[in-house]
């Protein structure tokens, strides 16, 4: 009973730790995904009086294509409502449109930057973002994943607290057993052994448990999100990296505590 | 073996235990150290394993000088020591037979050997029925006999023991002076024992250091 509740003070935090750590990596992979959706859709219309013959002119800006938009297609519409030499005179006189699409999606800031730095270029007469379109849904999960972030490091930071309260107990537990190993020559990794053994258990019932939470959730996803939030979620894949991160992840925090408290049992010895 | 030159030895520099302790213990010797309770015998004893700095002068075991911060040396020196204490220091979640495997672990000796060893230290301390039995399920005197056990399984150069018999009835305290003697006689180890009792047997056989009053010297 005693093996299983300490068992448990050391196992129940990691895996909190790593279920935070876990929706971290979806919400993550949500956003990214979104990011990417919106970014293909996405593009600026500029509108110059001299045509581009680079795209290296529009400098500073990560620039996926630019697709210059063909007068013909703009005049279509207006053309029965102009006369011959009317359509003549505008088609001369019409402006270059080009769509810009940009490697990635930015910020709100980042794009009135570009806008900016696309209004300095001469001959460029007007820049139209279309900031309002894509920035709501955006900002609001670009919001959720700093909530999920900061969520992360309290939990982190409250893991490790836990966490390293256990191993001071356990180096208490085993303090006879340590300092009798030493005298005989052990070092204090060899001491500790039992106490590693428990680390490297919990870790591994950690891993072994979240990582089946993770499977079935993404698979399962339908359960947890409303049906029109899940049409703009793509799927997500990749999980055997994920899994990966977890299990780095389960295994470094109790080492690195681990060490941490050897060596300031060791300065205390 | 052991070299003591004006050896200090104090803890937290706080009043000096010892002060300017000279000696010199050599190999294959048989050597008590001897004082009244709290003249520092088992002070002396813990700056032999490093347990202890001592504040100044120098100390070599094993031609390992003490009074240098080198842990790696610490660890090589303790591995090639036996210890023996009053209180046996056994780990109590081991059987009697993983306790005297436990220096042969340290030093990682083939299995078969070690196995082989432990049979045969059993059968020496006559314990060889209490092989798979835990330290808290044995008497005093048979606890100390499993850490003699262990305290020879690796063919130590040099055994340390302190009050090795303060614990023990009569029967059990001879048994324990003998391994002791034989440990040195028929193996040739090196053995310094910390005591306030010594057997009058061994009084006039074998060298005596005395503490008093933080002073060191060999008694007659």
């Amino acid at each position: 009973m005693k093996h299983l509740r300490s068992f448990f003070s050391f196992t129940a935090p990691l895996i909190i730790m790593l279920v935070t750590f876990c929706i971290y990596l979806i919400v993550n992979k949500v956003v990214h995904n979104y990011k990417d959706k919106i970014t293909n859709d996405y593009s600026i219309i500029m509108v110059s009086n001299t045509p581009f013959s680079k795209i290296d002119e529009v400098s500073g800006i990560k620039i996926r294509d630019i697709k210059i938009l063909k007068k013909d297609k703009i005049i279509e519409d207006i053309r029965n409502e102009l006369s011959d030499s009317s359509l003549d005179l505008l088609n001369k006189k019409l402006p270059y449109f080009y769509q810009i699409y940009l490697e990635e999606f930015p910020t709100t800031l980042k794009l009135e930057e570009i806008r900016k730095e696309l209004i300095t270029i001469s001959n460029v007469k007007r820049v139209e973002t279309f900031t309002s379109d894509h920035n709501k849904v955006y900002s609001l999960l670009i919001l959720i994943q700093d909530i999920i972030i900061i969520l992360f490091v309290i939990t982190l930071l409250l893991s490790i607290l836990l966490i390293s309260k256990q191993i001071k107990i356990w180096f208490f537990e085993q303090s006879e057993r340590i300092s009798i190993i030493q005298l005989h020559g052990g070092s204090l990794l060899y001491s500790s052994k039992p106490i590693i053994k428990i680390m490297v258990t919990s870790s591994v019932t950690s891993i072994i448990f979240v990582s089946i939470l993770l499977f079935l959730t993404i698979n399962n996803i339908s359960l947890f999100v409303r049906p029109e939030i899940l049409m703009l979620i793509p799927k997500i894949t990749d999980l055997e990296f994920d899994i990966l991160k977890i299990m780095l992840l389960a295994i470094s925090i109790p080492m690195v505590t681990f060490l941490g408290l050897a060596i300031q049992h060791k300065v205390n010895s | 073996m052991i070299l003591a030159t004006n050896i200090t030895l104090t803890y937290d520099n706080k009043k000096n235990i010892i002060e300017n302790g000279n000696f010199h213990i050599h190999e294959k010797e048989f050597v008590f150290i001897s004082g009244s309770s709290g003249s520092g015998k088992s002070t002396l004893l813990k700056s032999l394993y490093g347990e202890l700095k001592a504040k100044t002068g120098h100390l070599f075991v094993n031609k390992i000088d003490l009074t240098k911060k080198d842990p790696l040396k610490l660890l090589k020196l303790r591995k090639n020591l036996g210890i023996v204490f009053q209180d046996y220091k056994l780990i109590k979640d081991y059987t009697v037979e993983e306790n005297i495997l436990l220096p042969l672990k340290l030093h990682n000796y083939d299995d078969k050997v070690s196995n082989n060893q432990v049979k045969n230290l059993l059968n020496h301390v006559q314990l060889t029925h209490k092989a798979k039995a835990y330290p808290d399920e044995l008497s005093g005197g048979e606890q100390q006999r499993v850490s003699m056990a262990r305290a020879l399984a690796h063919n130590p150069a040099l055994i340390l023991a302190d009050e090795p018999t303060g614990n023990l009835d009569e029967y059990s305290a001879s048994v324990i002076w003998k391994l002791l003697r034989d440990a040195n006689k028929l193996l040739g180890i090196t053995v310094v024992v910390v005591t306030h009792t010594i057997p009058k047997d061994f009084l006039l056989k074998y060298r005596r250091f005395n503490i008093d009053d933080g002073v060191i010297y060999e008694a007659s």
